[in-house]
């Protein structure tokens, strides 16, 4: 298993449209992604679970991965919230 | 534990049986499967889904090209819901493990959802809630959409039942196959004219007004429903159960589908139409054979949100796709019959405030855009146009001055526009009495009883302590009813009937006897509607109706109606039995 800690970094923090394009991001890896606000873990391939993580800017998430393709799915999904979801 | 709770008796008898439970409205089914319907409840819970998400592309498909792709992404985020651990798949783990109907698995776990939503106190989750609840919806509305009744209650159990429900409108009672309901029981005590009147002459026992009682009591349950103490016992004693004497139901109006015209036995043609309120609903409209949809209620276009939100072209997709469906049959569609809260302005609440076409004329810039939107779809097929609660010939005329306006300006630009008739819902008592001067202004009437028999017997229908006032049969109803039929004839404008009255089996012949032709009403209940029309002759139901008119008293003329009518219906029994046997 691979964790990995990001903080939340675009204004809107987590909203509707950065959870939908984690979640895509997520499913193109067969590894089990879970996703983390203390005190509590989401299932990363749910767009429910993560926006109950109610996660805004600043917010620390921890993101762990367990599966074939572990470590490239923490980079990936680590550099999709540092870099703001890609949202300008 | 035995738990007794107390109603008004509105039906007579004693019966006992497992319970199901009907909840919110009628929309939330909630029972228990039997081991071998399970994996056909996933079956159908995995098509719904597989239906909303291509609605939801569509929806999406239709933002992107008129808002631009940056609004559409909330659809991204609903699409992605469907296929969420959280929702569905956790849908399907209730029906397999704890053998929950499908409406009943989405419900407890949209309801865990929301309660983690809740604890979040965030604004904006709170409106990710709305978007989760949107998707719950749109699945249950899939889920009863296909073939009203077969979907929405339960075929495959084996009954007989206990009907427990939080309200029981005519247009699901219609649905319901009574021969396998032994009583029934509701929260609310406002249906009782209708649903009662119908319970009775099913000799179904049925307790109303138990306020709580569909919250309390759980499907499967053991309970005893008693007509006659007006009251129903959740999870009886044995010596109580052993007491009861044993009876069967009879059922009205009921038997195999039968898809000929509705003509009286003596020649009266009867024009059915279907009331509508979302597009999901069409399939079941052109299934049961509506001859078009009498009414469409735009107000459910807003969803959740205020009306000030719909755009004119969200709008004019809509009514172009339910045109272009229903063609080359009509569609009635009612402008908007809101209050100024409903709107999103600032105005009270209530019906009889600033509200329907009295808003519209005051709210211009809304009232225009509707009628935009209605009048480019106009080519798309057979539109007709209706203004609700109208009060008086100077709205109408205000009204259709602002339509001729929009015509023109979109007939500059170079559109085409068919001639569009223009009716009124007659509704309100003043326009009833005013019918004749009415007539003169448009191409149709459409009758609103619901409405009309809570102002014109000042009956707040909402209340349930008043129930017992609200009486369809009373003389004053039936004769607003003659007034406005008889206005229409002789002006030529035709006269429909579109409240719930119309879906009531013992009521409708009543209806055609004061000299009703045309009907609109819920999909669900049109079956039943033809097949009684076809039973019934209009020189008799003339006789009756011309005593109830004149003074007979409400549950007179209900007996006799019911006599009437179970003596139709067996006869009808007897002749399809004689051909069989020849």
């Amino acid at each position: 298993m691979v964790t990995r800690t990001v903080v939340v970094a675009n204004p809107l923090g987590m909203h509707a449209r950065a959870a939908a394009r984690f979640v895509d991001a997520a499913c193109r890896f067969t590894s089990q992604i879970r996703v983390g606000r203390d005190p509590r873990v989401m299932d990363g391939k749910s767009v429910l679970g993560l926006l109950l993580l109610a996660a805004a800017r600043g917010t620390a998430l921890t993101i762990s991965a367990e599966g074939a393709d572990e470590a490239e799915a923490v980079d990936v999904l680590c550099r999709l919230v540092e870099q703001g979801f890609g949202e300008p | 534990m035995m738990r007794r709770f107390k109603g008004l008796g509105v039906s007579p008898g004693f019966a006992a049986g497992r319970a199901i439970l009907l909840r919110s409205r009628a929309e939330r089914l909630q029972f228990h499967l039997p081991e071998r319907d399970i994996e056909a409840e996933v079956d159908r819970l995995t098509r719904a889904r597989e239906r909303v998400r291509a609605q939801l592309r569509d929806i999406k498909a239709r933002i992107e090209r008129t808002a631009g792709a940056d609004r559409a992404y909330l659809f991204d985020a609903q699409l992605l819901m469907l296929d969420d651990p959280l929702l569905v798949s956790r849908a399907l783990t209730f029906i397999r493990e704890d053998h929950l109907n499908a409406d009943w698995a989405l419900q407890r776990a949209g309801d865990e959802l929301a309660a983690v939503f809740d604890g979040a106190e965030d604004p904006y989750l709170r409106e990710r809630k709305g978007d989760m609840f949107d998707v719950v919806g749109r699945l249950r509305g899939s889920l009863r959409a296909r073939g009203p009744g077969a979907d929405s209650l339960p075929t495959s159990d084996p009954g007989p039942y206990v009907l427990i429900a939080d309200d029981l409108p005519p247009s699901i009672a219609a649905q319901v196959d009574w021969t396998r309901v032994l009583g029934f029981a509701t929260d609310t005590g406002s249906w009782t004219y209708h649903t009662a009147i119908l319970a009775r002459s099913l000799g179904v026992p049925a307790v109303a007004g138990l306020e709580e009682a569909s919250s309390r009591i759980a499907p499967g349950m053991m309970v005893v429903v008693d007509g006659d103490a007006g009251e129903i016992v959740a999870d009886p004693l044995p010596e109580l159960l052993s007491r009861m004497p044993r009876r069967r139901p009879l059922a009205i109006g009921q038997g195999a589908a039968d898809d000929r015209a509705p003509v009286t036995r003596d020649g009266r043609r009867i024009r059915l139409e279907a009331n509508l309120e979302l597009l999901v609903e069409m399939p079941a409209v052109r299934a049961q054979g509506a001859e078009g949809i009498g009414l469409y209620r735009t107000e459910y276009l807003r969803g959740a949100g205020p009306l000030a939100a719909v755009s004119e072209s969200q709008q004019f997709e809509v009514y172009r796709t339910l045109l272009e469906q229903m063609a080359p049959a009509p569609v009635t569609i009612r402008t908007f019959d809101i209050d100024e809260e409903q709107a999103g302005c600032w105005g009270p609440p209530g019906r009889l405030g600033l509200h329907a076409l009295r808003l519209s004329l005051s709210r211009r810039d809304l009232f225009v855009r509707q009628l935009r939107a209605l009048v480019r779809a106009a080519r798309h097929g057979s539109l007709r146009i209706m203004f609700p609660f109208v009060s008086g010939v100077q709205e109408v005329r205000e009204a259709r001055q602002i339509l001729q306006e929009v015509i023109e300006e979109i007939r500059a630009a170079g559109g085409a526009i068919p001639s569009i008739p223009v009716g009124v819902m007659v509704e309100v008592p003043s326009a009833v009495l005013t019918a004749d001067l009415l007539a003169r202004e448009v191409d149709f009437f459409s009758i609103g009883t619901n409405d009309l028999i809570q102002y014109c017997l000042a009956v707040d229908r909402t209340n349930a302590r008043l129930a017992e006032f609200y009486e369809p049969l009373d003389p004053a109803i039936l004769r607003a009813i003659r007034l406005v039929a008889r206005a229409g004839r002789r002006q030529r404008v035709p006269v429909s009937l579109c409240g719930e009255m119309a879906s009531n089996p013992i009521l409708l012949p009543l209806l055609i006897g004061i000299g009703i032709t045309e009907f609109s009403m819920a999909p669900g209940s049109l079956a039943q509607a033809r097949r009684i029309i076809r039973a019934v002759r209009y020189d008799e139901l003339r006789q009756i109706a011309a005593g109830a008119m004149h003074g007979m008293p409400a549950r007179q003329t209900e007996r006799r109606l019911t006599e009437y009518i179970r003596a139709r219906a067996s006869a009808d029994h007897a002749a399809a039995d004689e051909r069989h046997d020849a």
